[in-house]
């Protein structure tokens, strides 16, 4: 099997040369944004620009393939309930009664009869599946394209202590391994003969289930095995130094003024003028 | 590491005048470089430079003296100007190569290896052990190390410590040691396969003073052998290439590149019969398992086709190829999901319309082939390795399979525990299985194989019959194989006798004439 690494964008670009630690402050206003903004246009703007970042920074497609896929149940699920029930809360939030309709079942259908459709509540579900993707592919952004061992300097020059970065930093590592194990699990279990798309869903859910324990014990040993080598290389001694310097640089200087600039500007805009504001709906 | 492991501890251990009880093992770590067995486990960093970086930055090293180690340290492994690259993109010898030298650069005085060379091919092995010849007689490093490889440590050692069951039984030179076959049979060690040889010529009569335990020991007793004694014609062994059964699968020019444009399988063509047993060999790396994982359906072919039973492997899913074809995983562990041994055996069954009963005599039957009756209800973790693969085989048999892969089955076992699975995948044979094992260590196949088919960098380099492949030098040597020892023997002794064990060997040189034609 190929071998997996978080650092999945390795093409040299923009996001790679710059600094985790500027990174993380885009990280942390964009997702700031996401949270803000609640006019549908301002928030679509905002997804579609993180989404374009992704594919210049070279995140892969496959990848932003299956944020879409799996969020996509979600997303259904945010329309229709935020369509069809969304009314209450816009009312409480913005004092807003009338709503526009878009369709309404006939008060005579079992269960669905008046249940309404409105536009108000369509576009607010909307803007919380933008909401939902935005935070979702600032992680690609920020974390696919830092190295591991630059992602840690920067930690620690940020005051973070080094064993809390180096967990921080493992815990990234550890994911991909641990879906590297439940898929050989998986393809252990299609070698004996199962069948997983043949078997009805709550079988096939109790199949899901049973990988939880291989999983575990091989994380396990494979934790156990990880302290042992630490501990080989003298990981725990008091003083340590390191062979990188994370600096900044010129690109993270104007990184860290625009970005600062665009949230001074958007809570500007937010408080002063309701530049975002749920009740621009 | 006695702070790190559970159990009671008595007597002391003291490494360059520390107690290894009373100084933390990060203090220790200065004095003994470790190098484990599983390349993969012990690199933690992205890069190699990093890599070696890591311990002497946790040891607090300046800087600048970090940066003056690493050229060093990479220069005494062969691994100059890698020091950017990431770690896993680096072969499975170079990884290991890249522990030592993460070892070396906290400049011990003490480095210890546990089995540094078990999964790598033969060549890796040899330029490992050639690597640590290197540091002990040029730095005057003191090696520990931990192998199965009897070849070697003869080679290398300047001493053996032999422990069997916890006990110290020898500690001696490797030529005084590996000399004392009888004794390593008792203790199930292998010998060097040129020590069992002449042990077995002494036994049957010849002249044999001293026995040697090196190879050129070994050719240069052979030449005074070879002027006392006439040599027999080669013994008339069981034909290499019995009448091939009907085509069970066929491969037809086969090429896979992986996602990342790896050429992993480069237009390979070959089919495999009814009843045969197939020996697949080759580098780290040649597509051995990506190979039969065609034959499997965990991967489908880029180009060309997999035909089994008739039928396109496109056609069918991993799960109806899998009750036809077995397949027993490098790591068994990997293949244990259940949480007794009999729920393994019955999970197949399960899914296989089975009434409860018969599952449970299926069980019962399979078990009890296997001598795991008595482990019925045990957690298959909870196992030795060995007992785990067996298992693992008993899971598989559940299913009546006609072609059994065994995928390295003899990496991280012992001699015993080796032999153990070759000689019930030769029971299995004998009851009509087609078998295939893929694995490197040559020396142990010929009692079993009957052909053997040799990939290099996803090439098909050699299909043939086992003697005649065994002594194809030219191409092994191009796949990083090494042929056993006895094969070396065979080719001084006379070009024609391709002889393949130390049995064939003593034949040849103490039965009767006629003389060999050389």
């Amino acid at each position: 099997m190929r071998p997996l690494t978080v650092q999945t964008v390795t093409r040299a670009s923009f996001f790679t040369r710059l600094d985790f630690r500027s990174k993380l402050w885009l990280m942390a206003v964009l997702t700031t944004l996401a949270f803000l903004w609640e006019d549908p246009l301002l928030s679509g703007l905002l997804t579609l620009s993180v989404l374009a970042a992704c594919l210049i920074a070279g995140v892969q497609r496959a990848y932003l393939r299956l944020i879409f896929i799996a969020l996509l149940p979600f997303a259904a699920f945010m329309l229709l309930l935020q369509g069809f029930f969304g009314e209450a809360l816009l009312t409480t939030r913005t004092g807003q009664t009338a709503f526009t309709s878009l369709l309404s079942f006939p008060s005579t259908w079992p269960l669905l009869g008046r249940l309404t459709l409105t536009a108000e509540g369509l576009r607010y579900g909307l803007v919380i599946v933008c909401k939902t993707l935005t935070m979702t592919l600032v992680v690609p952004l920020g974390i696919f394209t830092t190295d591991v061992n630059a992602m840690i300097v920067s930690l620690v020059k940020l005051g973070i202590p080094y064993p809390l970065a180096f967990v921080f930093s493992s815990t990234l590592r550890f994911f991909p391994l641990l879906l590297q194990e439940a898929q050989s699990i998986i393809e252990a279990q299609q070698l004996r003969g199962l069948e997983l798309s043949r078997l009805p869903p709550l079988k096939r859910a109790r199949v899901y289930a049973t990988i939880a324990v291989p999983l575990i014990l091989g994380a396990l040993a494979k934790s156990q095995m990880l302290e042992i080598v630490l501990q080989a290389k003298a990981f725990g001694s008091a003083e340590r130094t390191y062979l990188h310097d994370s600096e900044l640089r010129r690109a993270d200087y104007l990184l860290l003024i625009g970005c600062t600039g665009l949230l001074i500007a958007a809570l500007v805009g937010y408080f002063a003028w309701g530049i975002g504001r749920l009740g621009g709906i | 590491m006695p702070q790190f492991y559970g159990g009671r501890f008595f007597g002391s251990v003291t490494v360059a005048g520390l107690d290894t009880l009373e100084y933390p093992i990060h203090r220790l770590a200065q004095q003994v470089g470790l190098v484990f067995e599983d390349p993969e486990t012990q690199i933690t960093a992205t890069s190699v430079a990093n890599e070696i970086a890591f311990p002497l930055e946790n040891l607090g090293i300046p800087r600048a003296e970090i940066q003056a180690r690493i050229p060093i340290a990479l220069a005494h492994v062969g691994l100059t100007g890698t020091e950017g690259r990431p770690p896993h993109e680096l072969s499975g010898g170079q990884k290991q190569r890249l522990a030592i030298a993460a070892a070396l650069a906290i400049q011990p005085q003490l480095l210890v290896l546990d089995e540094p060379t078990s999964q790598l091919d033969p060549q890796g092995a040899q330029d490992i052990f050639a690597i640590l010849r290197e540091l002990n007689r040029e730095q005057g490093l003191t090696l520990v190390v931990a192998s199965h490889d009897a070849e070697a440590l003869a080679e290398h050692a300047n001493r053996l410590l032999l422990l069997d069951a916890g006990a110290c039984v020898a500690l001696e030179t490797p030529r005084r040691l590996y000399g004392q076959v009888p004794l390593l049979e008792r203790h199930q060690v292998r010998p060097p396969q040129v020590a069992a040889a002449f042990h077995l010529l002494r036994e049957a009569g010849a002249p044999v003073p001293e026995i040697p335990v090196t190879l050129a020991a070994g050719l240069a007793q052979l030449h005074t052998l070879r002027a006392a004694q006439r040599l027999a014609p080669l013994p008339a062994s069981p034909p290499s290439s019995p009448p091939a059964g009907p085509p069970l699968i066929t491969v037809e020019r086969l090429t896979h590149i992986f996602d990342d444009g790896l050429v992993a399988l480069r237009d390979i063509s070959l089919t495999l019969h009814t009843g045969e047993y197939i020996l697949i060999a080759g580098e780290n790396g040649a597509g051995k398992t990506t190979l039969v994982k065609h034959l499997l359906r965990l991967l489908t072919p880029t180009s060309g086709s997999v035909i089994a039973f008739g039928q396109d492997t496109r056609a069918l899913t991993v799960s109806t190829l899998a009750r036809r074809i077995g397949y027993v995983a490098q790591n068994p562990s990997h293949q244990l999901f259940n949480t007794t041994v009999a729920n393994e055996v019955a999970f197949a069954l399960r899914y296989l319309d089975y009434s409860p009963a018969e599952i449970a005599e299926r069980v019962a039957a399979n078990l009890a082939a296997l001598g795991l009756a008595a482990h019925a209800e045990t957690h298959p973790l909870a196992l030795p390795q060995g007992d785990r693969a067996r298992v693992v085989i008993a899971a598989i048999l559940a299913l009546e399979p006609e072609v059994i892969i065994f995928d390295e089955p003899t990496t991280g076992q012992d001699y015993q525990g080796a032999r153990a699975i070759l000689d019930l995948s030769r029971a299995l044979h004998a009851t009509g299985k087609t078998i295939v094992v893929i694995t490197h260590h040559l020396y142990l196949m010929p009692e079993y194989a009957e052909r053997m088919i040799v990939l290099g960098e996803g090439r098909l380099l050699l299909d043939a019959p086992l003697r005649e492949a065994y002594h194809a030098l030219p191409t092994l040597h191009t796949s990083h194989l090494i042929p056993p020892q006895i094969v070396q023997l065979s080719r001084d002794l006379c070009p024609e006798h391709t002889l393949l064990t130390p049995a064939e060997l003593v034949a040849c040189l103490t039965q009767e004439p006629p003389p060999c034609a050389r």
